[in-house]
């Protein structure tokens, strides 16, 4: 299957899911001008890819300095995606990764983690 | 206006350090925005912390005004018209927005802004989280859970006012304090 690369911009994270590594990162800014179809793709590809990878460890990057409301909510929307497919046998471990005077990232992420139960959520300090 | 001297100063004053009205659009937030964190991010007595929480309400803000502004140049314009403006008083940051909205719509934004500025740290946390699990509400555009994000990085309690200007409309502002 095909590696999803989508460039950074100002409002926009850059994506790097790769189906060979395995490894799948998200890192930048997140306030979209339209988050939806933003993240349409991101999700179209995790679906598929989903459906390919079997026992191999998966690791999400993610590292996001600043992210605004509406992509809070797709974040969440991901985390329980995530977690679906982690209770259905798939190895997966989120890396949430935070800069040491960004607060705000390390709280956000500690919140996620506190909603997620099932999948192994790590918060990393960079 | 050829001389804005006194009315910059007047700004100032006020311990405004930004102040846009007009039209909004994804752009400003991206221009506006860098600078803002710029501004207070960087420098000797540069706070990347608070310059991060003051861009954050300033997003939230804006994407308001964008999103439920009802004064537009025409009807099926992209751009909504609304004020926002930075400022800092007594060493704390506040960030203020306003647009126009339809008079009868106060009764639900007021029951909803009554409601998360009673909330304590941990309510809005709780309250928070439901919400964006939730499905969006009919009214919402964005993912309906900007106010709370903005009450939550508050360190007040949030204010807000509605003025009257005709029997349809009225003048919504909302000011955070960080």
């Amino acid at each position: 299957m095909e590696n999803l690369h989508i460039e950074a911009t100002k409002s926009s994270p850059q994506i790097n899911f790769n189906a060979q590594t395995n490894i799948q990162s998200i890192s930048g800014e997140s306030y979209p001008e339209n988050t939806t179809s933003f993240y349409e793709n991101v999700f179209k590809w995790l679906e598929e890819y989903m459906n390919i990878v079997k026992e191999q460890e998966i690791i999400f990057n993610l590292e996001l300095i600043y992210f605004n409301s509406s992509s809070s909510k797709v974040l969440m929307d991901l985390f329980d995606m995530l977690e679906e497919f982690s209770e259905d046998g798939k190895n997966i471990t989120v890396n949430w990764i935070y800069d040491e005077d960004n607060d705000a990232s390390l709280e956000y992420g500690e919140e996620f983690a506190e909603d997620i139960e099932s999948l192994t959520f790590n918060l990393i300090q960079k | 206006m050829i001389d804005l001297y006194e009315y910059k100063q007047g700004l100032q004053e006020d311990g405004i350090i930004f102040s846009f009205s007009g039209p909004m659009s994804h752009e400003i937030i991206e221009g506006i925005g860098s600078a803002i964190r710029v501004k207070i991010g960087k420098g000797e007595d540069g706070d990347k912390s608070a310059a991060l929480k003051v861009f954050s309400i300033f997003v939230e803000q804006v994407e308001n005004v964008i999103n439920y502004s009802v004064e537009k140049d025409h009807e099926d314009s992209q751009l909504s018209f609304g004020i926002v403006v930075i400022g800092k008083k007594d060493g704390h940051f506040f960030i203020s927005g306003g647009n126009k909205i339809y008079t009868d719509k106060i009764a639900k934004l007021e029951a909803n802004l009554s409601k998360l500025a009673k909330m304590n740290k941990d309510e809005l946390k709780v309250y928070y989280k439901e919400r964006r699990r939730a499905e969006k509400d009919d009214d919402s555009k964005g993912a309906g859970i900007g106010f709370i994000e903005m009450a939550k990085r508050s360190t007040k309690p949030i204010e807000y006012s509605f003025k009257n200007i005709d029997a349809q409309y009225s003048f919504f502002t909302i000011k955070i304090s960080i």
